[in-house]
């Protein structure tokens, strides 16, 4: 087919190619990676130099961007805005509970099974998005969290009672996940598995068709795409990753009220879940875990405030606002600029990293002088 | 003459009390590269979307490489050798112009979701296989600088060849291109049919072509259908068409009768 190269010259050019040398750039990407690895690896140790507190936090990010995950499965990638994520959460965590604390299953069993027992919602939400599209599936989601709220998470065995299941951090033959530093270590490792899992779904035939059926459904079934199947993998995924976010949120706190997961709080969190999702990145895996950290900062800020909700729904929306009328793509896509600009200006490093590092600074600052009383 | 690739039998489309497709009777044979001609509103598109499956026609057949497709989705149609493009282009935003040329071989990948979280042998096979074809449709409509650029940022001509090369990927048996050259400047549309006539000599696929622009139609086309009021009107070679008196009506006017179709 190489011949058909010749007519088309003509054709494309009137715009001028982008010069961009991939061969040059290659070696320095590699770097710049390996030195991103290293940063982010001595980052991870960060909390250990603040204790327990520290530790509890770090494990809270890291369970919070299991969550924030399957928001960006599913309405990053497939675009289907879904505001019951934090529903699937509860089904993650009751069964959890159920699995360990009333069977007796070991906590690993209990992992897939709370992924599997968001299946069957996942599909019920799937056959209204072949219906429903934009903001009425918006609306259909919420109004099922809530029915479920009203059902399911009234259901005294599923939910453990008023006060839910009690269970032990998990243990792993003689190894005890129940320290904080181990617990910390094993959410984190969790957690990271998981952004590689959603990245990798990103550039795969099942990951593109869920690009493509969000940007153009038509166009989609053109080129050969089921968008309803694309749809329900991406509510299936979503669901099983929120799920065993709910396995790990219940390891996290020991203990889950089902109040959590009823109206009014189960919308107010589903909607925050939502809105850190798409200031960290909304279709960016990395981006997750860049809105949990934030979520989870402003979390700390406004713990234990009266009308917590009020302050903490302020907050968001100004910063949602923000970033979506100067960075639609949320924190990564600043993240990317910045490293576009480093790689055109190598000497912009400096004044990068020296910010870069000062907000991560004033995080900590932040959390330990609002979090430590 | 060999079997059709793709015919219709007695496809008819009504919108409300307009029949906008009456009766349609076509064939296309493989290899065959076939013009569309008809004034607006004659229904060519309807009967593009009937064959790919965007509308339900109201009664008839449509047989594609043998199969009654006419109750199939239009994903379905693709998996057995259908490709179209639309006439306004409706790429992928949000996608590099790599990942539309990707996206555009699903048919032909085969890795799941879980194969892909875990990297699995089966998605780097899948990933390979797309990478080479991605290198080839670039070479082809000659894009390679353009590939990590995002449709938003092409101009109009060079998205109309992204879109024949998306289109190619799919590696299709019969292709259906609605208006290929409208929008696109005059040294791109003389380019345009002898690269058709290329695709079908080295890939093999019939090609049937809807366009304005009847330099391009009748050079490119080794038979033509005109269609109006949803009817076709005239069939036969490039010559015998243009000469046929009632195409000859249909466009140098006359009073238009009631129930014209809008398609």
């Amino acid at each position: 087919m190489k011949s058909l190269v010749a007519p088309a010259e003509t054709a494309v050019a009137e715009a001028a190619p982008p010069p961009k040398s991939l061969s040059m750039r290659m070696p320095r990407l590699k770097r710049a990676q390996v030195l991103a690895g290293v940063a982010f690896l001595a980052l991870g140790f960060l909390p250990l130099a603040f204790g327990s507190f520290g530790l509890y936090i770090a494990a809270y990010v890291a369970v919070w961007a299991m969550l924030e995950l399957s928001i960006v499965v599913v309405t990053g990638y497939a675009g289907m805005i879904s505001l019951m994520p934090f529903t699937f959460v509860g089904i993650g965590a009751c069964t959890t509970g159920v699995a360990v604390a009333v069977w007796g299953w070991p906590f690993w069993l209990a992992v897939p099974l709370a992924a599997l027992a968001t299946v069957p919602v996942s599909v019920m939400v799937g056959a209204a998005s072949v219906r429903l599209k934009g903001l009425y599936l918006a609306i259909a989601t919420l109004t099922f969290g809530n029915a479920l709220g009203e059902t399911l998470f009234k259901w005294d065995d599923f939910t453990g009672g008023q006060a839910g299941h009690v269970m032990e951090r998990p243990k792993l033959g003689a190894l005890s996940f129940s320290g904080d530093f181990a617990f910390y270590v094993l959410s984190i490792a969790t957690a990271l598995l998981m952004v590689w899992a959603v990245h990798g779904l990103k550039n795969s035939r099942a990951g593109r068709a869920m690009l493509a059926v969000r940007d153009n459904e038509r166009e989609a079934q053109a080129l050969g795409i089921n968008a309803t199947k694309a749809k329900l993998t991406a509510l299936v995924v979503g669901g099983m990753i929120a799920g065993v976010g709910g396995a790990f949120y219940l390891a996290l706190l020991e203990t889950v009220a089902r109040s959590g997961f009823q109206s009014p709080y189960v919308e107010l969190t589903s909607l925050l879940l939502v809105v850190w999702a798409v200031i960290g990145g909304i279709d960016s895996a990395f981006g997750a875990f860049l809105g949990a950290i934030a979520l989870i900062t402003q979390t700390v800020v406004f713990q234990g405030a009266e009308r917590v909700f009020a302050y903490v729904g302020v907050y968001a929306a100004f910063v949602l606002i923000i970033f979506l009328l100067l960075r639609p793509g949320g924190i990564v896509q600043v993240v990317k600029i910045q490293a576009e600009r480093i790689r055109e200006n190598p000497s912009r490093a400096i004044p990068a990293s020296i910010i870069g590092f000062g907000i991560q600074v004033a995080i900590i600052v932040v959390i330990l002088v609002y979090g430590a009383e | 003459m060999s079997e059709p690739i793709l015919s219709t039998n007695g496809l008819t489309v009504r919108f409300g009390g307009i029949t906008a497709l009456d009766r349609v009777d076509i064939g296309i044979r493989p290899g065959e590269i076939v013009g569309l001609l008809g004034p607006n509103g004659a229904g060519k598109t309807t009967l593009f979307n009937a064959i790919s499956g965007f509308i339900k026609p109201d009664s008839g057949r449509v047989v594609l490489d043998g199969q009654e497709v006419q109750t199939m989705f239009p994903y379905e149609r693709v998996t057995l050798g259908l490709g179209r493009t639309f006439q306004h282009q409706r790429l992928f935003r949000g996608l590099t112009v790599e990942d539309n040329l990707r996206v555009a071989q699903h048919r032909h990948l085969k890795a799941g979701p879980i194969a892909a979280m875990l990297r699995l042998p089966s998605w780097r096979r899948d990933e390979a296989e797309a990478r080479a074809l991605v290198e080839q449709m670039l070479d082809v409509v000659n894009l390679r600088p353009w590939r990590t650029r995002f449709p938003w940022e092409l101009s109009y001509g060079t998205l109309r060849f992204l879109e024949l090369a998306s289109v190619l990927s799919l590696r299709p048996s019969v292709l259906l291109l609605d208006e290929p050259a409208t929008g696109i400047q005059q040294k791109e549309v003389e380019a345009l049919g002898p690269m058709l006539k290329r695709i079908r000599d080295e890939t093999g696929c019939a090609i049937f072509l809807i366009e304005h622009d009847m330099g391009l139609l009748f050079g490119v086309s080794e038979r033509v259908y005109a269609l109006d009021f949803g009817k076709i009107i005239a069939e036969g070679t490039a010559d015998e068409v243009a000469a046929d008196p009632r195409v000859l009506e249909s466009y140098l006017g006359r009073t238009r009768r009631e129930g014209a179709a809008s398609a």
